[in-house]
């Protein structure tokens, strides 16, 4: 083990620093300010902070490492040129606050963005400040909050959001202060129409859809429920996490919907970094515009002097919209990340159609190779599909309740044994309407060889037998982790206090 | 694109395999009257030699902070971050990551995000911080949500809370977005004329839920006064104090005068400035507001040989688990940058920090020193220490001063008019470790110009 907290014992720093420009006597502190003792934080040379860095990175698994075909994630290749891009000083180190003649530069690029967005949306006006898609859902539901407000409907107090929405749904929304409704899902994972109907009135201020749904299938009848919605005056929106899916085929605005937001670190491949950072950019109808959050970026014809720090033959000019919600994040978004998802969306240009054609296909194409393999190594009575459908959108579902019955595996247990031959394991247990769930998104940049031979291996965990399974993974840094212990024997930081 | 597409060119025989003639029978589900007729008309797709050669050319166009000379902070400070910190953050096992669901393969970040919470714990004073928020103001907003959460069953003024009136607006407009679904009132803390906190306005807020300062506030001024508020609010109501971290080198944990919540923009350490994101939001609290706190948590565990092992804990708080009553919607948040946090905050070691915040304050202590020399410049906060910032008056407009500035190389600091009305002549003045002696000469000649000037420019 390497561990932080044991580099106590040295005297140096990790790096050297240049002399303070005042000696430290000229440094003055109310006396009750002065800190009375530093942190005790560990004391490593550059050499040992980078062994030890390296040395936790090889205990994680990334898509660098290996296939990650997590659903619902979108765990797609991160092109490296975006990187070098997103730490060109033009970008790491610009301020929020300096003026437009000093942004020309990124002003463009997030107009450019906008625009994009709103195109391949089918909406009208755009926002890029929500910094994750759970800001996204919220920084929504905040504006059409306040549209209900200017109309003088205050009577509408319910979010509808089917039980197979992702939680950020029904939590973003009662964020807001709204109280939800949750109507149950068919089988199949899709929209119940009757259950919609009986309980949407004029109290509803919106309905949350995913689509293609979390399961993976495309929800024919959105169509209809946003009919449904809006002839009792409530809006729709549309939740991108599964935008990849659908990219240029058809947009949230063909099917109706009012406001959607993008998982730019998702569709548009910003890294994920082991949790974050993202982008969750919103995109409107013209009603809904004069509601986002200030500020969003217009273009007007140049005007004297700024042609000097022009881009191109227009300026770019931080707008405030009429009636605003204000800031959901204090600066202009995760500016980095948008840079990235903008030199990603330049190597597609018009060709994202190919993206999410691919992802579609990758998607279809696994679940195809999962059946075949498990069929001719003898174990295809181990799973079904989680839902029957004859296409699959960007990822699908499979329900090991067969195995669970048969011979006591769970799709946890599956999960861990794909762990030991070198994955990382598909999500497990979501949606929670399938039994034994397992749920896998390939993305467009896995190789047809690379499906295969995890179809392949799938299989072949299917054939271990029930004792081992449970005990998976034996070949990973630590074995399954007592979460239990974890929250009843609560460490949450290193206890110097019991040395 | 193919680059980006292993896939392609094997199309035809993948759908075959599938039993499909062409890629449009993948789409056969969507109903006619939604599918998008046309190509999407957007320019056609580049390589990434021209990716970059447009970069470069676009970004290259903005003013980069190290181009010019700069004294803009308010919020968001230049720094130095090690090399070792980028170099580090590359390894793909890191950034090609997600949320680790799966523990057994993603004790790295596991073990440096609990490694993380515990050098921010110790910053800070308090005995639990989460692995970030999105932002200082997002942590800021969330600090008020989980004060009411805690307190306001008890409180004599439930539902309330209490806010400097110095935080900035756009600070103030995310808490005002979190807070009013709650039915939050967020109710005003006076400042005296000296920049200080009014302590007398603090009685008012006893019995509410929260209360929210900052130190350094949002004028520089490290106030010593802020430990006073403890006593006065007691045990029923939050004390949450923002803080920019790097001042912590030197100046008192908030955790040790009374402070139940520490927020704060994270972004000195580890973080250039990125425009304003992707940064992080620090937050931190004692035990009362564990089970009630938004964002991920890791804890130590074991795994089944007994090992010492990582993983996420306390997760019945999230928004996964408990839907519509969970303590946050949060999912995604800032980790990489967090890490780059941790990694930024091992090298500098308790030294390194103190060393830091020195410079930070030596540098303020010259600028001030020099600015308050010039003729038609006054600061009106001058007997106060500060930290990064401080406030100059001037004889005109703060406005017209940094466009002169400006046409000289020089980004001259923030016009706090934006802030608060009728401050017109009020500019706030940034210095950081980064800010050489010869840069606060250069703006004290300038400045010194600027008001020998009769007539305003532009």
């Amino acid at each position: 083990m390497s561990r932080l907290f044991d580099f106590a014992g040295g005297t140096g720093m990790g790096y050297s620093q240049p002399e303070p420009l005042l000696s430290k006597n000229k440094v003055a502190l109310p006396p009750n300010l002065m800190r009375k003792a530093l942190p005790r934080w560990p004391r490593l040379s550059e050499p040992e902070m980078v062994r030890h860095y390296t040395w936790l990175s090889r205990r994680n698994f990334g898509i660098d490492t290996g296939f990650y075909p997590l659903g619902s994630c979108t765990m797609k290749h991160n092109p490296r040129v975006n990187e070098v891009i997103a730490q060109l000083p033009g970008i790491a180190d610009i301020h929020p606050h300096q003026p437009e003649h000093h942004l020309q530069g990124l002003l463009s690029i997030y107009h450019e963005m906008q625009h994009m967005l709103a195109i391949c949306s089918g909406m009208d006006d755009v926002t890029l400040q929500p910094v994750a898609g759970a800001q996204g859902e919220f920084t929504a539901v905040r504006c059409v909050q306040e549209y209900f407000r200017k109309r003088g409907e205050t009577q509408r107090t319910k979010v509808i959001v089917p039980d197979s929405a992702h939680g950020t749904n029904p939590a973003s929304a009662a964020m807001a202060g709204y109280d939800i409704v949750e109507i149950p899902s068919l089988e199949n994972g899709r929209i119940d129409l009757e259950a919609l109907k009986a309980v949407v009135d004029d109290t509803v201020a919106l309905m949350m859809i995913t689509n293609p749904n979390t399961l993976g299938l495309f929800e024919t009848d959105v169509p209809e429920a946003s009919d449904i919605v809006h002839a009792a005056g409530g809006q729709m929106y549309y939740d991108g996490a599964n935008f990849n899916a659908i990219l240029g085929r058809t947009s949230p605005g063909l099917m109706g919907f009012d406001a959607v937001h993008f998982n730019l670190h998702k569709t548009f491949s910003q890294p994920h970094g082991g949790g974050g950072p993202g982008s969750g950019p919103i995109g409107v109808k013209s009603h809904l515009a004069e509601f986002l959050p200030s500020p969003v970026v217009k273009k007007r014809p140049i005007v004297g002097d700024e042609a000097k720090f022009a881009v191109d033959d227009m300026w770019y000019t931080w707008y405030e919209p009429e009636h605003t919600i204000g800031k959901v994040q204090q600066w202009h978004g995760n500016a980095g990340a948008i840079i990235r998802c903008w030199a990603y969306y330049r190597r597609y240009g018009y060709g994202l159609k190919d993206m999410s054609e691919h992802a579609v296909l990758n998607a279809n194409y696994l679940r195809h190779a999962l059946h075949r393999e498990a069929e001719k190594a003898g174990v295809s009575h181990m799973f079904v599909d989680g839902a029957e459908a004859e296409v699959a959108k960007h990822e699908f579902t499979l329900s090991l309740q067969p195995a669970k019955e048969a011979v006591g595996v769970s799709a946890m247990d599956v999960a861990k044994g794909l762990l030991d031959v070198g994955y990382m394991a598909p999500t497990v247990y979501f949606p929670l309407v399938v039994p034994e769930c397992m749920m896998f998104e390939p993305t467009e940049t896995e190789s047809r060889d690379t499906l295969d031979t995890f179809a392949k291996d799938f299989a072949q965990v299917l054939k271990v037998d029930a004792q081992t399974l449970h005990e998976a993974p034996i070949t990973t840094p630590v074995r399954r982790v007592d979460e239990v212990y974890a929250a009843r024997n609560l460490c949450l930081k290193h206890p110097f206090d019991e040395e | 694109m193919v680059d980006q597409l292993p896939n392609r060119g094997l199309e035809t025989e993948m759908l075959e395999e599938m039993g499909f003639s062409s890629i449009d029978d993948l789409f056969s589900d969507l109903p006619e009257h939604v599918r998008m007729s046309e190509p999407l008309p957007l320019p056609p797709p580049q390589s990434e030699e021209e990716i970059i050669a447009d970069a470069r050319r676009l970004l290259g166009a903005n003013l980069a902070m190290g181009e010019a000379v700069s004294f803009l902070g308010a919020g968001i400070y230049r720094n130095y971050v090690p090399a070792s910190v980028f170099q580090l953050i590359t390894r793909g096992e890191f950034l090609t990551s997600y949320t680790p669901y799966q523990p057994e393969v993603s004790q790295g970040m596991l073990q440096a995000m609990w490694e993380f919470q515990t050098l921010i714990s110790e910053l800070v004073g308090l005995p639990i911080a989460n692995l970030s928020l999105y932002d200082g103001s997002t942590a800021a907003a969330e600090a008020l949500t989980c004060a009411v959460r805690v307190h306001t069953r008890k409180a004599s003024q439930s539902n309330t809370v209490y806010i400097s009136e110095l935080v900035p607006p756009d600070r103030m407009s995310v808490m005002h977005n979190y807070c009013q679904g709650a039915g939050i009132t967020l109710k005003v803390l006076k400042h005296n004329a000296d920049g200080t906190l009014d302590i007398d306005s603090v009685q008012s807020a006893a019995g509410s839920c929260g209360v929210y300062v900052e130190q350094p506030n949002p004028l520089g001024i490290l106030d010593g006064g802020l430990t006073q508020i403890k006593e006065i609010i007691g045990n029923n109501t939050a004390l949450i104090v923002g803080v920019q971290p790097v001042s912590l080198g030197l100046v008192e944990a908030p955790g040790n005068y009374g402070a139940d919540i520490v927020v704060g923009e994270g972004q000195p350490f580890g973080s250039p400035p990125t425009g304003g994101g992707p940064i992080y939001g620090i937050f931190a609290c004692s035990k009362p507001y564990l089970r009630l706190m938004p964002g991920r948590i890791v804890g130590k565990s074991i795994d089944v040989d007994g090992k010492e092992a990582y993983c996420l804990t306390l997760s019945t708080r999230e928004q996964h688990i408990r839907r519509h009553r969970a303590t946050s919607n949060i999912c995604t948040n800032e980790t990489l940058i967090a890490l780059m946090g941790a990694m930024h905050m091992s090298l500098l070691g308790p030294e390194g920090l103190e060393h830091l915040a020195y410079r930070n304050m030596a540098a303020c202590v010259l600028a001030k020193q020099k600015l308050s020399e010039l003729d038609g410049i006054s600061l009106p906060h001058i007997a106060l220490s500060h930290f990064n910032e401080f406030v100059i008056e001037l004889p005109r407009s703060a406005a017209d001063c940094l466009k002169y500035l400006d046409s000289v190389g020089i980004i001259g600091g923030f016009d706090l008019n934006r802030w608060y009305e009728g401050r017109n002549n009020w500019l706030l003045v940034s210095v950081t470790d980064q800010t050489k002696a010869a840069e606060i000469e250069l703006l004290a000649t300038h400045l010194a110009v600027w008001c020998s000037m009769k007539e305003v420019i532009a």
